[in-house]
């Protein structure tokens, strides 16, 4: 596991430039409207890094956890940036679909959800790592369970009171 | 709160969630006496599923595009940028928002490319784009937009080029493809912008529908040679190549197989983009398929070499076959350069349509008469060096028998193959033939050397026969020095050889 984790951090560079640069790629390519895939994203990245060296991926799901992982790590270092360039101005909220949360809430505060997820995984490491690859990956119930090595049903339950749980911490944290 | 409550508190979550919603509200009473904290948090943990059912179900990127795009959301429209006045915002392109501005000093009018951060902040990429820059900036061709220069403004930098109004093929291919009239005009101006580039060492990199404009006045204008740079030449160290190995640059789905790789890259990937370029025009497709999944898919087989060739002919055979030879996988198969590729587009805009996508029937005969021929030569030579073999001592005459067996089976079954080929699938001949033909060379010439050898050990006691198989090992070294290439040349099977039409 120490193994592991040491090759996820020396790799997260180079996926994450792929991915920073494939995304702004993709971005400035597509119509306007429309959202990007994740998963057309991870699928490219992957491709082209498998290319490159082969030996360097244990697996599609090795993959997947770092790339999860490098996206968080861009969103959240973009949100601060844009937070910085307004200088004590409000904090950038990512718009959602309206409709999605009832309470008339309809943003996503990128940082103190990150915040969370770091309060989360010191609670429950799985759990924050299966958020990281759902909501910053972008994988489907069944890629998270295969990436993470459990059900699909077990990666439902957590991921319904993770979400819960994140929800809550957010409100209190936008209320204080 | 630390691990171990959490679990206590997943636990009864889910075991509250699994009972209707009546019961839940009592189920959690009992199980929490005693415990008002616990109550609390299981409490609010459901007021809080049930609230926000769905939350995050969006992953981040969908949601938080324009982050990623960045600091380029700001618009410099109305503003002064150093002598510039900018009008209006016309575009974003690959590095960056374009905006239409006026020069004051020259008085005209121009497009300006504010680059992107990554650009700017990092010496390496900076570096590498002031000299793609310098070398584009030395390109004046009418089908190239001009680039006057690469300004640096309070620490920001600016690309200044031609304006070029008009509507990208992109926008043309909304409305689907290109009629013939059309279509050959458009490809004969594009190949003109890639030979001029490629006579000075300049290599596109990305081209695409994106990339190319139809000017008002219809003059064909091929954009953002801006990503191109000067190939390495061998006096060149290696540290001056600044392009990082391994990192493709260029929009996959048009990038050569070798591009998308991160191999070295030159005119010939161009070429295969050109290719795919001309399959969409001339369908209105991709030829690769509709979603990204499906083409990400063909180029990983591409790159493979798991599959060669495209699955359906266009409707004009004369262009059929030079798209074809752009988008072959191996890049010495396809044409070396965009003027290679313009003399065959050339041609086919003054013959109108061409002829079919076949080879000719007289050249191609002569070139299967000379595979049989020497397939049947091949094939005899095993029982003649079995005739002789007990004149030589015996280890070594069952080792030239088991040698020139060996040999002419491999030979003969190439040979065969692409008779076959050409009888079945002529389309796929040249790229086949490419393939075997080093293998046949291999073959043969060993074959020719067993034969000497055997016809050496020979002579003196049976001068005839050593003079017979001497014979022959000369003619299968002269029929693969000299008519093997004479009739594959004439047949038009060679891939950089005058084609066949």
């Amino acid at each position: 596991m120490e193994n592991d984790r040491q090759s996820v951090d020396s790799l997260l560079p180079i996926v994450y430039q792929e991915l920073r640069r494939l995304a702004a790629s993709y971005l400035r390519r597509e119509r306007p409207g429309q959202t990007l895939q994740p998963t057309a994203l991870v699928h490219e990245a992957y491709l082209r890094l498998m290319k490159d060296k082969p030996g360097r991926w244990q697996n599609r799901a090795h993959f997947c956890a770092i790339a999860a992982h490098s996206m968080r790590q861009i969103l959240i270092e973009r949100a601060r940036a844009r937070n910085a360039q307004k200088r004590g101005g409000p904090r950038h909220r990512v718009t959602l679909d309206e409709g999605l949360l009832a309470g008339g809430e309809r943003s996503i505060d990128l940082i103190a959800l990150d915040q969370a997820l770091e309060r989360l995984a010191t609670l429950d490491p799985d759990q924050a790592r299966l958020v990281e690859l759902r909501f910053f990956g972008g994988l489907t119930v069944e890629e998270t369970a295969e990436a993470m090595e459990i059900s699909p049903a077990t990666v439902k339950r957590h991921w319904t009171i993770a979400s819960a749980w994140l929800a809550r911490e957010l409100e209190g944290n936008s209320q204080a | 709160m630390n691990s171990a409550r959490w679990q206590q508190i997943n636990h009864l979550f889910h075991q509250t969630l699994e009972r209707d919603a009546g019961s839940r509200e009592s189920f959690l009473r009992e199980r929490t006496t005693g415990d008002p904290e616990l109550y609390q948090e299981v409490r609010t943990l459901l007021d809080s599923h049930a609230r926000t059912e769905g939350f995050l179900d969006e992953p981040a990127w969908g949601i938080a595009a324009d982050l990623v795009l960045g600091d380029a959301a700001e618009s410099l429209t109305g503003k002064r940028v150093g002598s510039y006045r900018v009008l209006e915002e016309i575009g974003r392109g690959g590095m960056g928002v374009v905006y239409a501005a006026e020069d004051e000093r020259l008085r005209r009018t121009v497009a300006l490319k504010a680059l992107t951060p990554e650009y700017t902040r990092d010496p390496l990429r900076r570096e590498r784009l002031t000299r793609e820059a310098r070398a584009a900036a030395a390109l004046s061709h009418p089908a190239i937009a001009t680039i006057f220069a690469l300004e640096e403004i309070d620490g920001e930098l600016y690309m200044v080029s031609e304006l070029v109004r008009g509507k990208t093929l992109r926008d043309e291919l909304a409305a689907g493809p290109l009629p013939p009239s059309r279509l050959v005009p458009v490809l004969v101006a594009i190949a003109t912008a890639l030979e001029a580039a490629h006579e000075q060492g300049i290599v596109h990199r990305d081209l695409k529908p994106e990339n190319i404009i139809r000017r008002e006045d219809g003059q064909i204008k091929v954009l953002d040679f801006g990503l191109a740079q000067t190939p390495s030449r061998p006096n060149v160290q290696a540290s001056t190549r600044l392009t990082e190995r391994g990192v493709a640059l260029g929009t996959p789905g048009y990038m050569a197989p070798e591009q998308l790789s991160g191999g070295d890259v030159d005119a010939r990937a161009d070429i295969f983009a050109f290719g795919v370029l001309a399959w969409e025009l001339a369908t209105g497709e991709h030829p690769f398929g509709t979603d990204m999944a499906a083409v990400l898919a063909r180029m990983t087989e591409l790159i493979e070499g798991r599959a060669t060739g495209l699955s359906r002919a266009l409707p004009f055979p004369g262009l059929d076959r030079i798209v074809r030879r752009c988008m072959r996988a191996r890049p010495q198969e396809r044409y070396p350069t965009g003027g290679a590729l313009l003399a065959d587009l050339r041609e086919l805009e003054r013959s109108g349509d061409v002829a079919p996508a076949t080879v000719p029937r007289d050249a191609i005969w002569w070139w299967q008469f000379h595979q049989t021929a020497m397939a049947i030569l091949n094939g005899v030579m095993p029982a003649a060096v079995w005739a002789v073999r007990r004149w030589i001592t015996l280890p070594q005459g069952s080792f030239l028998f088991l040698a020139t067996l060996m040999l002419a089976t491999v030979s003969v079954t190439l040979r065969l193959n692409l008779l076959f080929t050409s009888r079945v699938h002529p389309s796929m001949l040249v790229e086949h033939r490419a393939r075997l033909f080093p293998a046949i060379v291999f073959a043969d010439a060993l074959l020719a050397a067993t034969l000497l050898v055997t016809a050496a050990r020979i002579a003196g006691d049976h001068d005839e026969v050593a003079a017979l198989i001497l014979t022959v090992a000369v003619v299968i070294l002269a029929s693969l020095t000299l008519i093997e290439p004479a009739t594959t040349r004439a047949a038009g099977l060679l891939p950089g050889g005058p084609k066949a039409g």
